[in-house]
C-alpha cells in the first residue's frame, strides 16, 4: 500500500506518442504487455512494478514511451521472453538519423530526389523495412538479408507487389473508376483525355507497387484516337505523353513513376486481328491492323520528341521507350526509315531501347522487361487485351560471390551452396505471398483496394499470373574467386560461369512445379545492391574479398559487376559483348540486357541501326541500349556531350554529369559511392568508334 | 577428326532418331558427346552453342569450331556423312 501510495505522488509525466502527457500509471504498462504479447497477468504486474522502481529510484522528471518500452524490454530479456520481447518491439529511429535524413539526400535509389516529400518516403520505408523484417519474414530469411546472403529488394513497400505491366484497353474500355476516389470517369472520347486517365491510373498504379510500371503497345492501343489528326496535333500529343511522365517530383516521395512504353512499328501478330477499342470505350467494328498507320505516326512524333530532349537539350529520364525488334518489323515497310529515326535518338540522347522478340512464337512484354511466349490461353487474352495484366510480385537477389567464398573452391559444395541460397529465395517469396493474399483477401475495403477490383469480373492484380523473380549479382566474381579468372578472360572461366547458371535456372524450373508458381531468374538492375553485397564481403569475408571486389578500396567505392555481365572495364569488342552476354539471355527470362556505353561519341545513325540488325540476327541478347555521358550546367542551363568538369558554354563549374545509372538516366550527383566506382570503371568502347571521313562509326 | 556433339532431352519425343544416328557414328569411330539439356552440364553446352531446341546435333573440328549444325532438326544419317571427312583405309 505504502508503495501504491508513493506512485500516485510521483511528479512524472510521460510523453506518449499521441502527442500527449500523461500522468504516471504503471496499469499502462500491463495492459500493453497483455495486448501486444502473450505474457500472463501476474508476470505483466510484476515487470510493470520493476520498471517503475526503477524510475523512482532514478528520480526522472520526463520520460518518454519508447524510453518505458526499452526498460519493459530489458526485464523481458531478464526473464528469458524472447518472444514477448520481439513482439513488444517499438519501431522507429534514433532523433540523430532523422536529423540528417532531412538535412541530407537518400542515395539508395537515385530516382528519389530530397526534399520533405522524399524525406517521409524515406521516413515510412524505414519503419516497413523493419516491420518486414521483424513480422513478415522469419528469423531465417530476415537473418539471411542482413547478413547479405541474399538481399530482399523494396523491403520499404513490403505491403506492395514489386511491379507491374498493364494494358491501356482497361481503362479503354471501363473509364476511370478507381476504389476510394469521388469521381468516377467514363472510358475517354478523346486522345488528350485518354492520356489524363493514363497518367492519373499510373499515379494510383505507383502507390500500390513498389517499381516500374510498364505499359504494352501503347501506341497501338492509342490508335484508334487518332484517326483524321494533324501532324502537330499528334506533336503535341506526344509532348504531353513525354512531359507527364518525365515530371519529377510531383508523384509519391517526389519520385517519377518508373515508367516503361512498348511500342512496335508493326502490329505485332498477336493483336493483329483483335477488334479495336475506339473513343467512348465502343468497339470500332475495326482490327488493330487497320490502324497501323495512326500507330506509326504516333509513335514517329514520340521519338522526334525525345531527340529535342528536355527544355535543357538533357534526355528524359523517364519515359523509357521500348521498341521490339521482330521479324514482321524488318517485312514492314520503312522499317529502315523508322530504325534510323530510333538510332539516332539512341545516338543523340541515348533513350532507345532495343528489345529482341526472335522466331515465330509471339511474345510480350510484362514488367522489369520480362517476356514470355505466348500460350493459348494468352492468345485469348489477346482477344480481350484489358485483361493483359501480370506482375511480379517481389525480387529477391542472390549474392553469388559469397558463395564462392563459402565454397573455398570445393565445386560440390559451390552448387549445393546455390541450391541453399536458391530455396531461401523461394521461402522469401513464400512468405511475401502470404502476406500480400492477407491483404487482398481484405478486397475492395481493405488497403489494396485497387488491386482487389473486379472490373472485368477478375481481380486487377491476376495472382495465378503472378511471377516470383530471383536475381543474380556478381556471376562474375563468383568465377573469378572459384576458378582464378574473371569470365571475359577465359573459355574455361565463361563456360563455367554459364554452368551456374544452368543450374540455377534448372532449379527454378523445379521448383516452379513443386510450389506451383512461377519463379524465373532476372537480371536485377542492383542499383545498390552490387555495393552493398561488396561492402559486406569485405567485412566478412576479408582478406579475399579485398582483392576480388571491383572499384577503389581507398575512395570506398566498391562493387560487384552485376547481374551474369562480363566486367564493366573489359576493352571487349562491343558486338562480341553483346553476343558473349547473349549467350546466358535464353536461361534468364526477366531484365536480361546488355549495356553499350559510348561516353561522349555520338556514332552515326547508320551505324547503330547496323549494330542492331547485327544484334538481332547473329546474337541470342534480348535487349539492349546504347547510354552516352552528359554534362548539364545549372548557371546556364544548357547541356554539352561527355562528362565535364566545367560547362562548356559559360565555364561554370556548377555542373552536374547525367548517364544510365543502372537501367535509367539520371544525375551523377544522386549516385551512391559503389556506382561511382563502377562509373570510373566503363569502357567507353573508345577503340570500335572510329572518325571516317566525317562520320562516326561504331564498329559491329 | 571431326567430334559429334548430340543435344537432346529425356521427355522430348523428336530425340530417339537422332540418338540412333550418332549410335552408328560411333559404330564408325568417330568421337560422340552427349548432351542431356535437364542437366547443367548439358544446359551450360547447349547455351554456350547456342542451342536452344532439342534434338540438335553439332559436327565440329578439333579446335571445338563448328563445322555443320542442324538446329531443333533430326538430319539423316547420309546428310551428317557429308560432312564427315574421309579417313584412311
Ligand atoms: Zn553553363
Amino acid at each position: 500500500m505504502k508503495e501504491e501510495f508513493e506512485t500516485t505522488d510521483m511528479a512524472l509525466f510521460v510523453r506518449t506518442s499521441e502527442e500527449s502527457m500523461h500522468g504516471w500509471d504503471r496499469q499502462r504498462i500491463v495492459d500493453a504487455l497483455l495486448r501486444e504479447t502473450y505474457v500472463d497477468l501476474d508476470t505483466a504486474r510484476e515487470i510493470a512494478k520493476e520498471v517503475e522502481d526503477l524510475i523512482l529510484t532514478s528520480k526522472i522528471k520526463m520520460i518518454t514511451a519508447p524510453l518505458i518500452r526499452e526498460l519493459v524490454d530489458t526485464k523481458l530479456i531478464e526473464r528469458g521472453l524472447e518472444q514477448a520481447r520481439k513482439m513488444h518491439t517499438r519501431l522507429g529511429m534514433p532523433l540523430y538519423d532523422v536529423d540528417q535524413l532531412i538535412l541530407h539526400p537518400n542515395k539508395e535509389n537515385a530516382n528519389v530526389p530530397h526534399g520533405p516529400e522524399a524525406t517521409n518516403l524515406t521516413l515510412a520505408e524505414r519503419i516497413k523495412k523493419e516491420y518486414a523484417l521483424l513480422s513478415v519474414f522469419s528469423e531465417e530469411i530476415a537473418d539471411a538479408h542482413m547478413r547479405g546472403d541474399i538481399h530482399l529488394h523494396d523491403l520499404g513497400f513490403i505491403d506492395r507487389p514489386y511491379c507491374g505491366g498493364q494494358s491501356l484497353e482497361y481503362i479503354k474500355r471501363f473509364g476511370l473508376s478507381l476504389p476510394n476516389s469521388i469521381a468516377l470517369a467514363k472510358p475517354a472520347k478523346h486522345p488528350e483525355v485518354l492520356l489524363a486517365h493514363m497518367v492519373k491510373f499510373a499515379a494510383a498504379l505507383q502507390s500500390h507497387f513498389a517499381g516500374a510500371i510498364g505499359w504494352d503497345a501503347v501506341n497501338i492501343f492509342f490508335a484508334p484516337y487518332l484517326v483524321g489528326m494533324s501532324d502537330r496535333e499528334l506533336e503535341q500529343l506526344a509532348q504531353m505523353m513525354i512531359f507527364e511522365f518525365s515530371q519529377q517530383a510531383v508523384a509519391r516521395g517526389g519520385q517519377a513513376i518508373f515508367t516503361d512504353l512498348n511500342l512496335y512499328w508493326e502490329i505485332p501478330k498477336h493483336f493483329e486481328k483483335v477488334p479495336a477499342i475506339g473513343p467512348g470505350g465502343e468497339m470500332t467494328g475495326k482490327t488493330y491492323s487497320e490502324y497501323i498507320e495512326e500507330a506509326q505516326r504516333f509513335v514517329w512524333a514520340l521519338f522526334d520528341v525525345f531527340k529535342e530532349g528536355d527544355g535543357s537539350g538533357r534526355p528524359f529520364f523517364f519515359p523509357k521507350p521500348l521498341v521490339h525488334i521482330t521479324e514482321k518489323f524488318f517485312q514492314t515497310p520503312r522499317h529502315m526509315e523508322f530504325l534510323y529515326h530510333i538510332s539516332e535518338v539512341a545516338s543523340e540522347k541515348g533513350n532507345t531501347y532495343y528489345v529482341f522478340d526472335r522466331g515465330e512464337t509471339a511474345k510480350i512484354s510484362e514488367c522489369c522487361r520480362l517476356s514470355f511466349k505466348l500460350e493459348q490461353s494468352d492468345f485469348e487474352d489477346a482477344q480481350q487485351p484489358w485483361k493483359m495484366r501480370y506482375c511480379a510480385l517481389q525480387n529477391v537477389t542472390l549474392n553469388l560471390p559469397r558463395i564462392a567464398y563459402l565454397a573455398k573452391g570445393d565445386d560440390t559444395k559451390l552448387f549445393s551452396k546455390i541450391t541453399e541460397f536458391m530455396e531461401l529465395a523461394v521461402k522469401a517469396h513464400l512468405e511475401k505471398k502470404q502476406f500480400i493474399e492477407k491483404l487482398l483477401s481484405l478486397g475492395e475495403k481493405g488497403p489494396l483496394a485497387l488491386l482487389a477490383m473486379k472490373r472485368d469480373g477478375t481481380p486487377y492484380l491476376r495472382m495465378d499470373r503472378a511471377t516470383f523473380l530471383i536475381g543474380m549479382v556478381g556471376l562474375n566474381e563468383l568465377v573469378q574467386i572459384h576458378t582464378g579468372q574473371e569470365m571475359h578472360q577465359s573459355k574455361q572461366a565463361f563456360k563455367f560461369g554459364l554452368k551456374v547458371i544452368a543450374h540455377m535456372k534448372l532449379l527454378v524450373e523445379k521448383l516452379s512445379e513443386r510450389h506451383r508458381m512461377r519463379f524465373v531468374l532476372e537480371q536485377t538492375p542492383a542499383e545498390s545492391t552490387a555495393y552493398r553485397f561488396a561492402k559486406l564481403d569485405l567485412k566478412y569475408h576479408s582478406p579475399k574479398s579485398g582483392y576480388i571486389v571491383k572499384g577503389d578500396l581507398s575512395r570506398g567505392e566498391v562493387y560487384y559487376t552485376n547481374s551474369t555481365h562480363l566486367n564493366v572495364s573489359a576493352p571487349i569488342n562491343p558486338i562480341e559483348r553483346v553476343k558473349q552476354e547473349g549467350l546466358f539471355h535464353p536461361l534468364i527470362e526477366a531484365g536480361a540486357l546488355t549495356h553499350l556505353w559510348i561516353g561522349e561519341a555520338k556514332p552515326s545513325k547508320e551505324s547503330i541501326a547496323n549494330f542492331v540488325i547485327k544484334t538481332f540476327r547473329q546474337t541470342q541478347n534480348d535487349q539492349i541500349a546504347f547510354s552516352p555521358e552528359f554534362t548539364t550546367c545549372n548557371a546556364c542551363h544548357r547541356t554539352s556531350r561527355g562528362l565535364q568538369a566545367y560547362c562548356s558554354y559559360c565555364g561554370s563549374k556548377e555542373v552536374d554529369g547525367i548517364t544510365r545509372i543502372t537501367g535509367y538516366f539520371t544525375k551523377l550527383s544522386s549516385w551512391n559511392k559503389g556506382k561511382m566506382g563502377e562509373l570510373r570503371n566503363r569502357y567507353r568502347n573508345q577503340a570500335f568508334i572510329e572518325t571516317r571521313g566525317g562520320e562516326t562509326v561504331l564498329l559491329a | 577428326m571431326e567430334l559429334i556433339k548430340v543435344f537432346t532431352k529425356s521427355k522430348c519425343p523428336k530425340c530417339p532418331p537422332v540418338k540412333e544416328i550418332a549410335q552408328e557414328l560411333k559404330k564408325e569411330g568417330l568421337v560422340v558427346f552427349h548432351y542431356d539439356l535437364d542437366t547443367m552440364d548439358g544446359l551450360a553446352e547447349a547455351s554456350f552453342r547456342g542451342i536452344l531446341s532439342t534434338p540438335s546435333l553439332v559436327i565440329e573440328d578439333e579446335e571445338e569450331k563448328e563445322i555443320a549444325s542442324w538446329r531443333g532438326i533430326v538430319p539423316t544419317l547420309q546428310e551428317v556423312k557429308r560432312y564427315i571427312s574421309k579417313r584412311g583405309p
